[in-house]
């Protein structure tokens, strides 16, 4: 799969999410910084609802997590693992920065890209 | 054939004989009987134990425990103002008030009444008692006309009543025939040093005075000659010289009783009639009369368990009652005493003494012949190893260390106290039974105190219940209130005071000066601490909770300044202040949720929410309704919700007090303020409480005279009923007692801590909380004042400010790339009952509901429209 233009750099709000289209599929993307840009599914696994972007970041146990606003389960930004109930995950994206834009691409399981 | 339950009747309703009937109601055992109780007062059960608070409160409201309608609801019949006269113990009939009346199991909770000892001129006029609310009333009518009063009795609750006539302003003496004060529970030592302090209170401390006469007095009504030939003049009298259990209608109908009074009962509460129970003060037990709450609340459990044990489908094993433990702690005219086992000693026991005059103590242990048995103890003047004694005397264990360490111990220290220690004496709750239920998961006084009971009764050993909860929380490795979350070990309180007291208005800061020494250094926080530095800023600044600086910080609901539903979608809840709205404003109400094709719902707060708003419609639709005057009902915030209201005496033909005119104003006075979780109001213009007053955080009741505040009421998931607070307020006191009330507890609750779990939280509960807002006792009013003047001053509506921000408004395009949506990405909505629903929810439509002609209980159900109508 190849990278996806999601919108300019300046677009993405510090310490907060925003939802973007990737392919065809909803993606919450979260600005953190000096600690980086990543990107999850916006489905929350646990409901079937599209809400990741809104919820809130945390940092818990050196894990980056983001809290679904409808029922507080936390899923990790680098793995997609959810804490509370470990048959639930969201795919994790590949994010980066070229000239201003933010590129984002699916992210297989272990690390392979699709 | 219909065949009648068996009756079952109570007599006498104070403290003993209604928690009988509460048991009865709460074993679910009360519909097996048709259960008749009578009392011979005018009014239902009320808290005898703490009777003196009467005239602190000048009312007997608070002291109530129970309402003829409670009964009522209960299913049981209360006849109150109603003697019985006679009991026929061969064909079990009764006779009240001349008329006859049968019963298949029959109750003694007659009590007690006081002694009054037979001397000459003891029934002059106010020559008084004090056990009963109409005693407290004469007493009280009394002392308007008198400047000087005497007790007689030097007993515990002698010192009681020298306590109340000292409060109201009476010069007072309390005259004993014994050498010494409280000589039932406590030695010579002890009760000499009770006797000093009390004198220094400006009380007459006269010990060995046998009153032989009242005659009439040269200044003042009465003179009281004593045998040694000495006199006292005083205006009035109170004689509090023992108790006496009430017996009179045993006696009259042949029941055994003791030499010295007394209903004998045996193991089983049983008395000497087939079917005829007696418990409390009135019982006699092996030549025992109990005059405390405890015992009797026992022997109510044990003649409870004894009926219900001839019902077919009981199981459990009866109880018996072996005796009860007399220890006793309490503090008299301000002085701590307590007394636990042979607190007078014994022949041949060791003993351990005290004494210190200079700080006003004495402690004296006593042990058995060879010095390893504590068998009893006598505190005055400090009372704080009361529990330990007491657990480790009622252990019947060894010592294992010199009793002398008993008296040395360090309050900080770890508490040791046995598994099977009782903790709280009224509900008879043991250690064990609580650290089971911290256990279980319940980790709050709270909880504890309504799954166990303890710490319900009397209240004494709440402190001791909360330590029992954290060393048990400790053993098991969880945090006890150290830290909200991983990041900071500062509880909320301490998060806020922090915050207040060194300026700090954003979470970049509070992170770097506080967080844990271990907290990463990205500072990121988490879904707890978060919203609560949010909350923080917002009660003590009161900005636009979404300006810069705050905006990551808010929780789901408070980040979109709507109400996020399962489907993703919002709802829109406009302010509707007490429910008052003009039918313009409905019909603009009623044009948008059209537009906007809302579901719209009127709710329990007296307003109307309209759901399944879409995260990008939000601002269009907050304009629409701001442009028809509405402004945000801050449905999504942590602050004040509703202000339900009735309508008030405008219109109502009982009203007495505009509710409505309140209400308005309250609401508007409080929309906006942010706390540690929602705040529900209401104002009831009459006492028929049409707008459920007592079920809010803050509750308003008129009044003749103004307005009842109550305070700590809660619907939802652990139903309370609010505290009265104060009475008869006039609108300007009330406000500034809401005032101050609302911004102590946003100080000072824990995250997410509802104000009826903050006020059973508050070591000293009620009485605190009003020393602290009516008497000032932390000198904190100013300020808190000036607080909640300042979050008033700031208010804004949150959605007019937004719709002015153009940043604000970005955060409502959902994605930033809507130009790569896929074609069909709209949510779909199925249609019932002529509105939208998500088509994810199972919605049910029910025509009729109809019980079926036979089966009990089954109920049959008949769908109206099975056609999903999905768009």
């Amino acid at each position: 799969m190849s990278w996806v233009n999601i919108c300019e750099e300046s677009l993405l709000p510090a310490r907060r999410g925003v939802a973007a289209w990737v392919a065809g599929r909803a993606v919450a993307v979260f600005n953190l910084g000096e600690a980086g840009i990543f990107a999850i599914d916006n489905i929350d696994p646990a409901t079937g609802v599209s809400v990741l972007s809104r919820g809130l970041l945390c940092e818990l146990n050196n894990e980056l997590y983001v809290a679904s606003p409808i029922h507080k389960q936390h899923y990790s930004l680098t793995t997609g693992k959810c804490l509370e109930n470990e048959s639930l995950s969201v795919d994790v994206f590949e994010v980066k920065c070229q000239s201003g834009k933010v590129l984002a691409r699916a992210l297989a399981q272990g690390g392979v890209l699709r | 054939m219909k065949t009648s339950k068996p009756k079952l009747v109570i007599v006498g309703n104070g403290m003993v004989g209604h928690h009988f009937v509460e048991q009865l109601c709460e074993q679910q055992l009360s519909q097996h009987y048709d259960v008749a109780v009578y009392g011979a007062e005018k009014i239902a059960a009320y808290d005898r134990v703490q009777l003196s608070k009467y005239f602190a409160s000048g009312s007997a409201e608070e002291l109530m425990l129970t309402t003829q309608a409670d009964y009522e609801a209960k299913g049981v019949e209360l006849h109150l103002g109603q003697q019985v006269s006679h009991i026929d113990t061969a064909n079990k009939r009764l006779t009240v008030n001349g008329q006859q009346t049968q019963y298949d199991k029959l109750v003694l909770a007659t009590g007690s009444y006081p002694f009054v000892p037979p001397i000459k001129g003891n029934d002059r006029r106010d020559c008084m008692v004090y056990r009963t609310i109409e005693d407290l009333e004469a007493i009280e009518q009394a002392a308007l006309n008198a400047s000087s009063g005497v007790v007689i009795g030097g007993g515990l609750l002698g010192l009681e009543a020298a306590n109340a006539l000292s409060a109201l302003g009476l010069e007072t003496h309390v005259v004993e025939f014994a050498p010494q004060l409280m000589s039932v529970q406590l030695n010579d030592k002890g009760g000499e040093l009770l006797k000093q302090k009390i004198q220094a209170l400006g009380l007459g401390v006269h010990l060995s005075k046998a009153t032989e006469e009242i005659v009439d007095g040269e200044s003042a009504q009465h003179r009281l000659n004593f045998s040694d030939g000495s006199f006292l003049e005083t205006d009035m009298i109170v004689f509090s010289a023992g108790i006496r259990p009430q017996d009179t209608l045993a006696r009259s109908s042949d029941i055994s009783v003791g030499e010295r009074g007394g209903i004998v009962i045996d193991d089983n509460c049983q008395t000497s009639a087939k079917d005829v129970y007696a418990i409390g003060e009135c019982a006699l037990w092996q030549q025992k009369i109990f005059g405390l709450v405890a015992p009797g609340y026992q022997m109510a459990k044990v003649a409870l368990s004894q009926i219900a044990q001839q019902m077919p489908e009981r199981v459990q094993a009866p109880l018996t009652f072996t005796g009860a433990d007399m220890s006793t702690k309490l503090k008299l005219l301000g002085v701590d005493v307590a007394s636990i086992g042979e607190s007078r000693g014994f022949a041949g026991a060791q003993y351990v003494e005290l004494s210190d005059l200079q700080a006003g103590v004495y402690k004296k242990l006593w042990l058995d012949e060879t010095g390893l048995y504590l068998r009893g103890a006598v505190l005055v003047g400090n009372v704080d190893e009361y529990s330990h004694l007491l657990s480790q005397y009622l252990s019947g264990d060894a010592l294992e260390e010199p009793a002398v360490t008993l008296l040395l111990t360090d309050e900080s220290a770890p508490l040791t106290l046995k598994d099977n220690a009782i903790v709280c004496s009224c509900h008879q709750v043991t250690k064990a039974d609580i650290v089971e239920q911290v256990i279980a998961g319940n980790h709050q006084l709270a909880e504890i105190k309504s799954c166990t009971k303890a710490a319900s009764g009397c209240g004494g050993c709440s402190a001791l219940v909360q330590q029992i909860i954290d060393d048990t929380m400790q053993a098991q490795g969880l945090d006890t209130e150290s830290g909200i979350c991983c990041h900071f070990e500062h509880d909320r309180q301490a998060l806020f005071h922090l915050c207040q007291v060194e300026n700090i208005h954003d979470f970049e800061h509070l992170y770097q000066q506080h967080a844990k020494a271990n907290a990463s250094p990205l500072g990121l926080g988490c879904d707890i601490c978060k919203p609560v530095a949010a909350s923080i800023f917002a009660t003590l600044e009161n900005q636009y909770v979404l300006n810069e600086k705050h905006v990551a910080l808010q929780d789901s609901n408070d980040a979109y300044l709507g109400n996020l539903q399962k489907d993703g979608s919002y709802s829109v809840v406009p302010r509707i202040a007490a429910g008052e709205i003009t039918p313009d404003k409905l019909i603009a109400m009623g044009q948008v949720a059209k537009r906007y094709d809302l579901y719209t719902k009127i709710t329990g707060g007296q307003r109307i929410d309209m759901f399944g708003a879409q995260l990008a419609d939000l601002p269009a639709i907050w304009s629409e309704l701001i442009a028809h005057g509405f402004e945000t009902g801050h449905a999504y915030g942590k602050s004040l919700r509703t202000v339900k209201s009735c309508v008030g005496n405008t219109w109502c033909r009982y009203g007495v007090q505009d509710s409505m005119g309140l209400a308005i104003a309250l609401e508007h006075r409080y929309k906006g303020l942010r706390s540690p979780h929602k705040i529900k109001f209401a104002v009831s213009g009459c006492t028929r409480e049409c707008a459920e007053a007592q079920s809010k955080d803050i509750g308003v009741i008129a009044t003749e005279k103004g307005w009842n505040l109550f305070v700590g009421g809660n619907g939802g998931m652990r139903p309370r009923h609010g505290d009265l607070f104060a009475t008869d307020l006039s609108t300007e006191q009330l406000v500034l007692y809401i005032d101050r009330i609302l911004m102590f507890y946003s100080k000072t609750a824990a995250r997410l801590q509802r104000t009826s779990v903050w006020m059973e939280s508050l070591a000293g509960g009620l009485e605190y909380l009003q020393s602290v807002i009516i008497d000032d006792a932390l000198g904190v009013n100013h300020a808190l004042e000036l607080q909640m003047d300042k979050v008033v001053a700031n208010y804004q509506c949150e959605w007019k400010t937004s719709l002015e921000d153009k940043v604000f408004l970005q955060r409502f395009s959902e994605f930033v790339n809507p130009e790569n949506a896929p074609a069909s990405t709209k949510k779909q909505y199925q249609y019932q009952r002529e509105q939208k629903f998500p088509i994810a929810s199972d919605v049910q439509t029910f025509t009729e509901i109809n019980r079926s002609g036979s089966g009990a209980g089954d109920i049959a159900i008949t769908l109206l429209d099975e056609e999903e109508v999905l768009v």
